[in-house]
């Protein structure tokens, strides 16, 4: 069967009911333990995945969030292939990743902020190289991409030193590189900023948001920061124990998780007490629903005209936190 | 064939990357080559034939399995021993999402410069026993090649097989040794052995197609049912290994990042 692979279907994701379930050898404590196992060995089931369900559409980018063993990998990884799956479906730029179709791994990349790909001994053009040779990139077209990533990233005076040689933070930059030389259409990005110092965050996170602008790519990424979210994705997946919490957008989960508002006074004002404004830290605040904002500053003017205040939404770890354990976000289809 | 090319030119880069190790590798490369070779020799030194076969018809069997250990050395070794290592790390990930063959990829990635020593002292005992027996009949020259690359094929199956257990096993290091070791009888006659040994190294285990049958052809003692089993036995290992193989990724899970 012959696919469009430029066309918006090759890069929509498409998962409907998907699981995944490990059979992990349980080994008791101690040496006793240890030959018991040996001799009878005890198999657990663990459900990774279970009945998860979700559509993106082409050039999306989607935050997929979850605490440590939520499942966010293991569907990364049965998205790209990697893994099979235990039950449902999944169709990603209209192929079944499990299949492996050489055109369906042309039009994916895989980043593990985790684990490398790029050759350890020798400096990262070779990798790159190894890379083009293995998609079948053009000479040309290779050159092409190449400069337009190396300097999207500023990665020039990185590419002829040994990779052993080079920060963490230079290594992720090499290794995004070695990601995209075949323009893939669809970016699973697992945890690519994970270590990272502030500053390489910030050049990482504006060359994903570059790059799925001019080219529209569909971006699926993970992150424990959530600037990355915050500045990445508009739309938010949210997995905990292998199941969907939240499919929705980023806005709409502050404001139904998190629909209160601070509003700070620097400086303390004994009158603003009466408006329910208690003392913190040198600081007064009062916190409100967010449709009684406008009212209470409205009073806190009338009483102080001339006061220094700022109003904050709760941060997104915060917000994101409540929905782990246990507040109800609106799930939109 | 670009893929294989660019692979092999990195593993050559990556194994001059540090020269000590190079240099170390290459000593011991040139030592064992040589170990294969002396025994014979000391056999030799006491008796005129073995099972029917005089030193220089010896030496020919001894030249294919330098041959074979240098294929077993140089890209088999080191190639499928990184699947076990991958299959427990997780490091097999960067490989499967890759538009290619995983079999090619994971067979020819590495190579062990070392090998090349098995294979010229391979070269060099095939070629001074000839020179001592005299110029082997050109069919007899063709089979023995044949012959040689069915036992390299039907032996490189068998590999893969041991390794695609770690799928299930995981660690399967100790059974990879056990393979080397009892592939090590190749480097003798098949007919030294007993019958139910024979009929282990052409079949199970089949050293003996690699080693003994293209010394066998090149003297014109190979019938032709043992050259078209050594063929079939190839063509069953390379598919069936391949089956399993590909069988066997549907049980890898990959390692938690």
């Amino acid at each position: 069967m012959i696919r469009d692979t430029t066309g918006p279907e090759a890069r929509l994701i498409r998962v409907t009911g998907l699981s995944k379930t490990y059979r992990v050898p349980v080994t008791k404590p101690g040496l006793r333990g240890s030959i018991a196992s040996f001799f009878a060995r005890e198999v657990r089931e663990v459900h990774a995945v279970r009945d998860l369900s979700f559509r993106i559409e082409p050039g999306e980018r989607v935050g997929f969030l979850g605490p440590n063993g939520a499942g966010k990998t293991t569907t990364l990884k049965m998205l790209s292939g990697l893994l099979y799956p235990s039950g449902g479906e999944v169709r990603v730029g209209g192929f079944v990743p499990q299949e492996r179709d050489p055109a369906f791994l042309q039009l994916v990349t895989l980043v593990m902020g985790q684990k490398q790909q790029l050759l350890w001994d020798l400096p990262a053009r070779e990798t790159f190289e190894l890379n083009r040779a293995m998609y079948g990139v053009d000479r040309k077209e290779f050159t092409e991409t190449l400069d337009e990533l190396i300097a999207l990233l500023r990665a020039e005076p990185l590419l002829e030193k040994p990779v052993r040689n080079l920060s963490l933070g230079e290594r992720m930059k090499c290794e995004l590189i070695a990601a995209l030389v075949h323009r893939p259409m669809i970016l699973f990005l697992d945890e690519p900023t994970i270590g990272l110092d502030v500053e390489m965050q910030v050049q990482v996170r504006q060359f994903i948001a570059e790059h799925n602008r001019r080219t529209g790519a569909t971006v699926l990424l993970t992150s424990h920061y959530m600037q990355d979210i915050a500045a990445l994705t508009p739309r938010l997946l949210i997995i905990d124990e292998g199941q969907l919490r939240y499919d929705g957008a980023l806005d709409e989960l502050t404001r139904t998780v998190a629909p209160e508002r601070r509003i700070v006074v620097h400086q303390v004002l004994p009158e603003l007490a009466a408006l329910g404004f208690a003392v913190t830290e040198g600081r007064m605040v009062a916190t409100v629903p967010a449709s009684e904002v406008n009212a209470l500053l409205q009073r806190v003017f009338a009483v102080a005209p001339l006061v220094e205040l700022g109003v904050e939404v709760p941060p997104l770890d915060e917000v994101i936190g409540r929905v782990f354990r246990g507040a109800s976000p609106t799930e939109t289809p | 064939m670009e893929v294989i090319a660019a692979l092999l030119r990195v593993s050559i880069r990556e194994a001059i990357q540090y020269r000590a190790s190079f240099v170390a590798e290459i000593v011991v490369g040139a030592l064992s080559a040589a170990g294969i070779a002396a025994p014979l020799f000391l056999v030799y030194a006491r008796v005129p034939h073995v099972a029917g076969w005089t030193l220089d018809e010896a030496l020919l069997v001894t030249g294919f399995f330098l041959l074979y250990n240098g294929f077993v050395s140089g890209l088999v070794e080191p190639n499928l021993g990184a699947i076990v290592d991958g299959v427990r790390t997780g490091a097999l990930d960067y490989l499967l999402v890759r538009p290619v063959d995983v079999q090619w990829t994971i067979s020819f990635r590495k190579i062990a410069p070392s090998a090349i020593w098995d294979v010229l002292a391979g070269v060099a005992v095939i070629g001074g026993a000839l020179w001592r027996l005299g110029p082997p009949a050109p069919l007899a020259s063709v089979v023995a090649f044949g012959m040689l690359t069915a036992g390299i094929v039907a032996t490189y199956g068998l590999w893969l097989l041991v390794v695609c257990t770690s799928f299930w096993f995981v660690r399967v290091d100790n059974l990879r040794f056990l393979l080397g070791a009892v592939t090590d009888a190749g480097r003798w006659p098949v007919s030294v052995y007993g019958r139910g040994v024979r009929i282990a190294l052409t079949t199970v285990i089949p050293v003996a197609l690699v080693s003994s049958y293209p010394a066998m052809a090149l003297l014109e003692r190979l019938d032709g049912s043992l050259a078209f089993g050594a063929v079939a036995t190839a063509v069953v290992s390379l598919v069936g290994s391949r089956a399993v193989l590909l069988f066997a990724l549907r049980r890898y899970s990959s390692a938690s990042s």
